[in-house]
């Protein structure tokens, strides 16, 4: 398939406009703005129960947002409105997603957990699939374990899995949710290291994280979130060392006292 | 005569095990939109099939083939005593298979869901790539367990004469007054099919595991 809408460098891909979240009466997400440009690395840092997963869940309309708008290259998708199986291919073919958990089919080769979604969604034969997947696999210094079981590949393997799997179908926009969360220091290095790897050749990526070197040393910019709310959002740098607000200057605070 | 007796209780088998996979298939496939409909957004979808499984589940087997065999079949539908038989197990299967394969989903990690949403596989390819084979893998043993339980309820069928073991012991026992070989010898055979049904699931469970051990 190919790309015509090829988006460069610099040139807008995501937009969120006043989007909300509630689950019954509970408001997780009260009107997020956000513009994220192609080839951007932002990083969403926040306490917990701050709205941070449910927003990028958001974007890929894993939760449909209650109020708001999302834009995605080309593709725009109001609150409330009904998305075809056509539109909800096109968004989501552009958005690659990486869990906390991995999330790998335990029951699926290595190959074949890469290899699926190219030939279930963009109709790939296997053999260009399985090209294609050995290729990321190599990517992200797996070639070897495609035959394996995930089962048998460590945490950090996992993850590695998991973002070519995300790759495979030529993202434009990949989503991290605390990739590293659920790792050691260790193997959660391995998997920065990839994610480093994947930024540097201008991947455009939202990283909600608690690993704070990475968001302060990759991202170009980062975002902080309390309460549904973006609170304070800016150069990393800046961001990190300087915060404004209150709120920011106590949830940082905690995390550089640990 | 020992071998009179087992020729003659041995020409049942074949009928009891007809049954039991005649049973179990049909349930084991019926069960599978039940349980959907159990687990469906619109209420009266759930009500329906809830009060469907309930009843399937609370009459006992014996009153279903009486009133499949004896009600419809008298009055309203031409059926033998073995399409009733294969009807009522299997929908009696379909109800118990509903419930296992209930539990089942549950065990599924929420995350498989999302992976493949994310990854946006058409909804059949999430259920026959993603969930199926795992969903699969959790409700073999319990399958397995139940179709060993179904073997031994066929031996209902032999009240609607369905000439399967049960039945086959029954009039051997008549015929011959050795009663207590008869029914040593029809309960042997149950343990034989039991023992053989039991040997291939593990087989299978042990093969299945093997691969995708955690």
């Amino acid at each position: 398939m190919s790309d015509s809408t090829a988006i460069r460098r610099g040139e807008p891909l995501l937009r969120l406009a006043a989007v909300h979240k509630r689950f019954g009466t509970h408001e997780v997400l009260s009107g997020i703005d956000l513009r994220v440009s192609a080839g951007e690395v932002v990083a969403i840092i926040g306490p917990s129960g701050s709205g941070k997963s449910t927003l990028l869940r958001c974007i890929n309309q894993l939760e449909p947002p209650t109020e708001g708008r999302v834009l995605l290259g080309g593709v725009a998708v109001e609150a409330g409105q009904e998305l075809s199986r056509a539109e909800l291919t096109q968004l989501r073919r552009s958005v690659g997603m990486v869990f906390q958990s991995f999330n790998l089919f335990p029951h699926l080769t290595v190959l074949r957990n890469v290899s699926l979604a190219q030939e279930r969604v963009i109709g790939r034969s296997r053999k260009e699939a399985d090209a294609v997947s050995m290729q990321l696999l190599s990517r992200v210094g797996l070639a070897d374990k495609a035959q394996q079981y995930p089962g048998r590949c460590s945490g950090g393997q996992q993850q590695r899995i998991a973002i070519a799997r995300a790759l495979a179908l030529d993202p434009k926009l990949m989503l991290f949710d605390e990739p590293t969360s659920a790792l050691d220091p260790e193997l959660g290095l391995e998997v920065l290291a990839v994610m480093r790897e994947l930024a540097e050749n201008g991947m455009t990526m939202i990283v909600v994280t608690h690993e704070m070197h990475f968001a302060e040393s990759v991202s170009d910019r980062v975002i902080v979130m309390a309460d549904g709310r973006i609170i304070e959002e800016g150069p990393s740098a800046e961001v990190m060392r300087n915060p404004k607000t209150e709120r920011a200057k106590r949830f940082l605070q905690a995390v550089n006292d640990r | 005569m020992m071998l009179e007796i087992l020729q003659s209780i041995a020409s049942g088998i074949p009928l009891s095990i007809a049954l039991t996979i005649v049973a179990f298939v049909s349930g084991a496939v019926l069960g599978m939109p039940l349980c959907g409909m159990r687990a469906s957004n619109a209420q009266p979808v759930r009500v329906l099939s809830g009060a469907l499984v309930l009843t399937l589940r609370s009459i006992p087997p014996i009153v279903w083939l009486f009133f499949i065999f004896f009600g419809l079949g008298a009055d309203f539908i031409q059926i033998s005593p073995f399409e009733a038989a294969a009807l009522g197990l299997g929908l009696i299967t379909a109800a118990n298979m509903a419930e296992i394969y209930r539990g089942a989903l549950t065990a599924i990690h929420p995350g498989q869901w999302e992976a493949a949403a994310a990854l946006n596989l058409p909804p059949l390819y999430r259920f026959v790539d993603v969930i199926g084979p795992q969903l699969f893998r959790i409700a073999l043993p319990s399958g397995a367990t139940y179709a060993i339980g179904l073997l031994k309820d066929t031996a209902i069928a032999s009240t609607i004469g369905v000439p399967e073991i049960a039945f086959e012991a029954y009039h051997t026992s008549q015929r011959t007054f050795h009663s207590l070989d008869v029914y040593a010898v029809a309960g042997l055979f149950y343990i034989l099919i039991s023992l053989s049904l039991a040997a291939l699931t593990r087989w299978a469970d042990v093969k299945l595991r093997a691969r995708v051990a955690r």
